[in-house]
This record gives structure tokens, sequence and C-alpha cells, in this order.
């Protein structure tokens, strides 16, 4: 049987928004500017790509200030963990592997 | 990719399956994969960078020291000089290391900031206390040739054991080794002598970094670099 691809990150975007915040460990945040400058995207595009993983509860969006400057922090949560493990499992199984 | 990002950023959460056909489940997966170890390796201090750059402040700093006081060599260095060149290429490690560690960090806030802070704050309480006891030591009378065989080789008792704890909680047997093979020359150092200590910090010390960044220099990295990690 085939499984099924999760349709929230099976989008190449999605995926490595996923991926880079899966590379932090657990208990570690990091700023939306800096994922923007990892991933070479846009603002505009990354916070469409991380709302949408937001609203499915794959991604934990923190806003607070810095001194006078607002700033937004991303982690990925145990779902959207999950979710990533998930997916390359499913990947893996595609490809024929144990 | 760009225009079938925009595509799926407007499609409302269902995935348009014919958006990603040109990617084969060995593709994604290695997109993964990719993207994992390029994001671990640029938040990552460098290694190779780190103790490079304290290996050469050692082996030269150290060396000098050593011909200053041995009087060997083709030029005559004096003392006052060779302290300078010494002081000079410690604070240029020192910068370096800071700057490096605070671009790798920059953005990311949580559990592991959290202890390399604490880890970092070991090292300036650990050096501002042995400056303190040499402090002391001066005004209580112990000479120089004594005190320069204290400062060589008890700092490198405080470098090799902040890196022998550093590698213990880290999991970095290269780490944790440098530290060791630290505390050995130190001993070794302190044995030997002066101006013998100089020589002894310089090639064995100085050295041991060096070897410690050559391993990361000469390891392949584990990067798949295959397909999504040019974009």
């Amino acid at each position: 049987m085939v499984p099924d691809l999760d349709p929230v990150i099976h989008a190449a975007a999605r995926l490595k928004v996923t991926a880079t915040l899966a590379a932090l460990p657990d208990g570690d945040r990091i700023s939306f500017p800096r994922v923007q400058k990892l991933l070479g995207m846009t603002a505009g595009n990354l916070s469409v790509h991380v709302r949408k993983l937001e609203d499915a509860g794959y991604v934990d969006v923190v806003k607070k200030h810095e001194g006078r400057t607002p700033a937004t922090y991303l982690s990925l949560t145990r779902t959207g963990r999950r979710a990533l493990e998930d997916y390359t499992a499913a990947l893996r199984q595609l490809l024929g592997a144990p | 990719m760009s225009s079938d990002d925009a595509r799926l950023a407007g499609s409302g959460g269902a995935t348009d399956p014919a958006t990603e056909q040109d990617l084969a489940p060995a593709e994604l997966l290695a997109l993964v994969e990719a993207e994992q170890a390029r994001t671990s390796a640029a938040l990552e201090p460098d290694a190779r960078l780190i103790y490079g750059c304290w290996g050469l402040a050692w082996l030269l700093g150290f060396g000098s020291l050593y011909l200053a006081r041995a009087e060997i060599g083709p030029v005559e260095l004096a003392p006052s000089v060779a302290g300078l060149v010494f002081f000079g290429l410690l604070v240029a490690a020192m910068v370096i290391t800071g700057m490096h560690m605070s671009r790798r960090f920059a953005g990311v806030r949580g559990v592991s900031t959290r202890i390399g802070a604490m880890y970092g704050w070991a090292w300036v309480l650990g050096f501002s206390t042995y400056a303190a006891i040499l402090t002391g030591a001066g005004r209580a009378g112990v000479d120089e040739p004594v005190l320069g065989l204290l400062w060589s080789t008890g700092s490198g008792l405080v470098v090799g054991l902040l890196y022998v704890a550093g590698g213990a909680l880290w999991q970095d047997w290269i780490q944790y080794g440098l530290g060791a093979w630290i505390l050995v020359a130190s001993a070794a150092g302190a044995l030997a002598g002066t101006p013998g200590v100089y020589l002894v910090m310089s090639l064995a010390g100085g050295g041991g970094f060096l070897l410690a960044a050559a391993f990361f220099v000469l390891r392949p990295l584990g990067r798949s670099g295959s397909a999504g990690a040019a974009t």
C-alpha cells in the first residue's frame, strides 16, 4: 500500500522550513529573520508558509519584545517533529526500504 | 521552484499533486537531509576556525616567549616584545572566537544558548580567579621565572579542564581529547621548568589545537549536497 504523504509538509518550501527547524535541539527557538536568511526566502513567502505550519500545529510562533523592537521566534512543536519523522518514514517506505 | 511555492501558498492548504511531481521520494528525502545538515552546520561553531586560531596563538605566542628566553635563533627577541606578541595573539584569538560565536548563535534562544552562556562565563570566572591568584603570588614575592611557569601551565590547567568538561557535556571526543592533551602538556611543561615550559606549551599545546583543527579540515563533511541543496 502506498502511504499517504502529509499534505502540510508535502510542499518543498514548507518541507524545508520544517527540516530547518527540526535541526534545532528541542527547547530552542530561532528568530524569523535568521530562518529567512538560512533558507533564502522572502519575509512574505516565509510568513505564508509559517502560518500554514502554525495552523496545523506544527510550528510554535512566539512574539517577544527585545527592548523596543518586536521579535518573532519559531520552533517546531512535538507534533511538527513527529509529522516530519512520519513523513520521512513514509518516503523511505515508498523507496522500498525495510 | 519559487513559482511552485507561490502557487502552493495560494492553494489554501490542499496540495496540488502536480506541483510536487517533479520531486521523487528520493529527492524529497535528500532535501530534508540536506536542509538539516546545512542548518546544523550554520548554527554550530566552526571547530576548524576556533581550534585553528588558538593553535596559532599558542604556537607563535609561546614560541616567541621561548625564543626570547632561550637565547637561540637567528634574531634576538626582547622578552618585552615577546610578551607583547603573545598578548596580541591572545587578544586576536579571543576577538575572533567571540565574533564567530555571536554570529553562529545569532537569533537562537533557548536551552542551548543558555548552556553556551553558562559555559562561556565559566571561562571568564576561571581566568579572572587565576589572574587574582597570580597577582597575589607576585605580591607575596614569587619571582618572575616562577610566575612565568605558574601562569603558563596554570592557564593550561584552566583550558584543559574546561575542554574536558565541555567534551563531556556535548559528548565531543575531540574536545575531550584536546583538553586531556593540554592537561598532559601543562604537566610536562611544569616539570620542564623555564624556559623549556614555553617550548612545550608552544609545540605540544599549540600543536594539539592545530591537530584538532586538522581533524575537522580533513573530515569529510556530512552534507549530501544533492537535490534541493542548491536553492
